[in-house]
């Protein structure tokens, strides 16, 4: 069997039955998609077989033998975050992170297939998806902003090296 | 102060967005073998009989780790304040919930582990069960913990945490009406989206470094150094990244029984539990029972409070004799009540351990406080926010256990509120401030609670 995993192309040795979610984790040590429940009820272990979001832990390997997979390993870099990437990070969306990966990719699914910034629509889009820590109104902001355009994609929002942290205090003159 | 009020950013956050955020689970360490628990099917019932020798002697397990391997046995969560111990790390002579943890085994890969657990032979004679903390004081009560059914070891030996203030019967005799009410929250699973994960890796040194998704690092250590007997700079602790805790992740779990397992196979052990085992068998908030009867004035004065409170600490005492002592200060509430009467138990039942959950101990009380309040303003006929705000705390007034109170936020939050939903309130209501009592606001029931903060 064979995967192209971010781009990069591997031949898979696990049994066929295995699900997707172990082969990214064991055999390639791809370990953002995470193990949440193992039961396809959590979302943490989101990744996108050929653009669409799918759970990785219901999914046997040999079901998506030959695909495109995408994880969050293949969005943007820490040095250039993709849009969604940047609106989680400035809107404080992820706080504890363990659901983010999977979150992320989902939004980043929604975003590329034209969703707007309803916030019905992304609900909907992120249904299925549980996070404990932020109670989901940061992340709907994320994706709303990233929907809008309001985030550029290569916004780090962290000091560089020598740089103090920039610092936005509410109602300080410019 | 430049950081207050301020948009700052997180300073995991990029590690967040680009999945290079390093989870327990996510650690990786080539050789691992993988840790499964034998967990009592029952939720009370003696051992018979404990036999590990067929899952010793398979293919692919590596060590298997009952009672009988933990240098000491018992070490109490609270043991370090000189609170008695009362659970073994692995089950010995009885299993009081369903899910405790009897033996663990380490094997080469997750399915041989399971298939060690499953043959191990137990026999367990069934003893009746304890649900309700509630029951536990009922005289036709199963005794279910070797302490009798509620917790004997507050300060002097004390089987409550009890609270005098005032004069309760002068209170109940001065009073319009008595006003009473029960109340009972039930339990709350945490679900942490990382379940209970560790990964133990003995080191050349004779060390073991342990991967940990404790919100209580060094506590933790300290308990596993207990049980192993060990000292401190034998154990290396890797954490601070945590995939949600809410308090679930206090107690410590996973640690010391895979640092036995690495310790007894000489091999690196990870144990992550399913999520069936994360709803079944890990802690979570107690459930509680809070009877309250208060004496009230028809014109909305609280003048005092009796209030039994017990406390279902599951099967153990874990922190739960802690949690009792801090909603025993908070069981006013927001309010100040001069005369008290205040029992409060931690009760065992045949339920899982129950721990910390934000705000430990206290949720409980504020949920029964706030609804007695607006239970008193109906049964008197008055408004809801006006009762609040007459008894909210001011500075100068006295908590239950006689702290002066400084800087009382009580009814900034209330107006806050009333006007959030358009509630709208008297002049004299709607002016009110935390300044100490005086005039109208200072009836004499309240003359004497009033403090010196300067005498703290």
């Amino acid at each position: 069997m064979k995967l192209t995993v971010n781009g990069v192309e591997h031949e898979i040795e696990s049994a066929p039955l295995t699900p997707l979610l172990y082969v990214l984790r064991e055999e390639l040590g791809i370990t953002s998609p995470k193990v949440g429940c193992q039961q396809g009820g959590c979302g943490s272990c989101t990744i996108l077989v050929s653009g669409e979001p799918r759970r990785a832990c219901l999914l046997a390997v040999a079901a998506v033998d030959g695909s495109e997979i995408t994880t969050l390993e293949g969005l943007g870099t820490a040095e250039a975050l993709s849009p969604i990437q940047t609106a989680f990070h400035q809107h404080y969306a992820a706080q504890c992170g363990f659901c983010t990966s999977g979150m992320v990719m989902a939004a980043h699914a929604y975003l590329e297939n034209g969703g707007g910034t309803g916030r019905e629509s992304i609900q909907e889009a992120l249904a299925g998806h549980v996070c404990r820590c932020t109670g989901y109104v940061k992340i709907l902001d994320a994706v709303s902003a990233a929907a809008g355009g309001e985030v550029a994609s290569n916004q780090r929002w962290l000091p560089q090296p020598g740089e103090e942290a920039p610092v936005e205090v509410p109602g300080a003159p410019a | 102060m430049k950081a207050v009020g301020a948009r700052l950013p997180r300073y995991d956050g990029v590690a967040h967005v680009t999945g290079r955020t390093t989870f327990v689970d996510d650690a990786r360490v080539p050789g691992t073998l993988w840790v499964k628990a034998l967990r009592s099917p029952s939720h009370n019932a003696d051992i018979k009989d404990l036999d590990v020798s067929k899952t010793e002697a398979m293919k692919g397990v590596h060590a298997v780790v009952t009672w009988k391997d933990v240098p000491l046995l018992e070490y109490g969560h609270l043991s370090a304040l000189g609170i008695p111990a009362d659970e073994p790390l692995l089950a010995k002579d009885n299993v009081r919930y369903k899910g405790q943890p009897i033996a663990i085994v380490a094997a080469e890969d997750e399915e041989t582990a399971q298939a060690a657990v499953d043959a191990i032979n137990l026999d367990l004679e069934e003893q009746p069960p304890l649900f309700d903390v509630r029951k536990a004081f009922d005289s036709d009560a199963p005794v279910v913990h070797q302490w009798g059914n509620w917790y004997p070891h507050f300060e002097g030996e004390m089987d409550r945490r009890q609270i005098r203030k005032g004069s309760i019967d002068e209170a109940f005799d001065r009073a319009d009406a008595i006003v009473q009410g029960v109340y009972r929250p039930a339990a709350i699973e945490h679900v942490p989206l990382e379940t209970q994960v560790c990964q133990v890796v003995p080191e050349a040194d004779g060390r073991l470094t342990i991967y940990s998704c404790t919100q209580a690092l060094y506590f933790s250590m300290g308990v596993v150094a207990a049980h192993l007997q060990v000292p401190l700079n034998r154990l290396k602790f890797v954490g601070g990244t945590v995939g949600g805790g809410f308090g679930g992740k206090v107690d410590t779990a996973t640690e010391t029984m895979c640092s036995l397992l690495a310790l007894k196979s000489g091999r690196p052990t990870k144990w992550r539990w399913t999520r069936e085992e994360e709803f079944l068998c890990s802690s979570t908030r107690a459930p509680w029972h809070m009877e309250i009867a208060d004496a009230v004035t028809k014109d909305g004065w609280i003048l005092g409070r009796k209030m039994l409170t017990l406390h279902d600490s599951g099967a153990y005492s874990r922190f739960s004799p802690y949690g009792l002592t801090k909603h025993s200060f908070h069981h006013t509430g927001a309010y100040t009540i001069p005369n008290l009467h205040f029992d409060g138990y931690v009760v065992y039942t045949n339920r899982v351990p129950t721990t910390a959950m934000r705000g430990f101990g206290v949720t409980s009380v504020s949920f029964a406080v706030e609804t007695h309040m607006s239970r008193i303003a109906k049964e008197l006929g008055l408004d809801p926010f006006e009762i609040r705000l007459k008894n909210a705390n001011r500075k100068g007034d006295t908590s239950p256990n006689g702290i002066v109170y400084t800087d009382p936020s009580t009814i900034p939050t209330i107006l806050a509120v009333a006007d959030e939903l358009g509630h709208e309130l008297p002049a004299d209501y709607r002016t009110m401030s935390s300044e100490k009592r005086e005039g109208e606001l200072l009836p004499e029931h309240l003359v004497g609670q009033i403090g010196n903060s300067e005498d703290h």
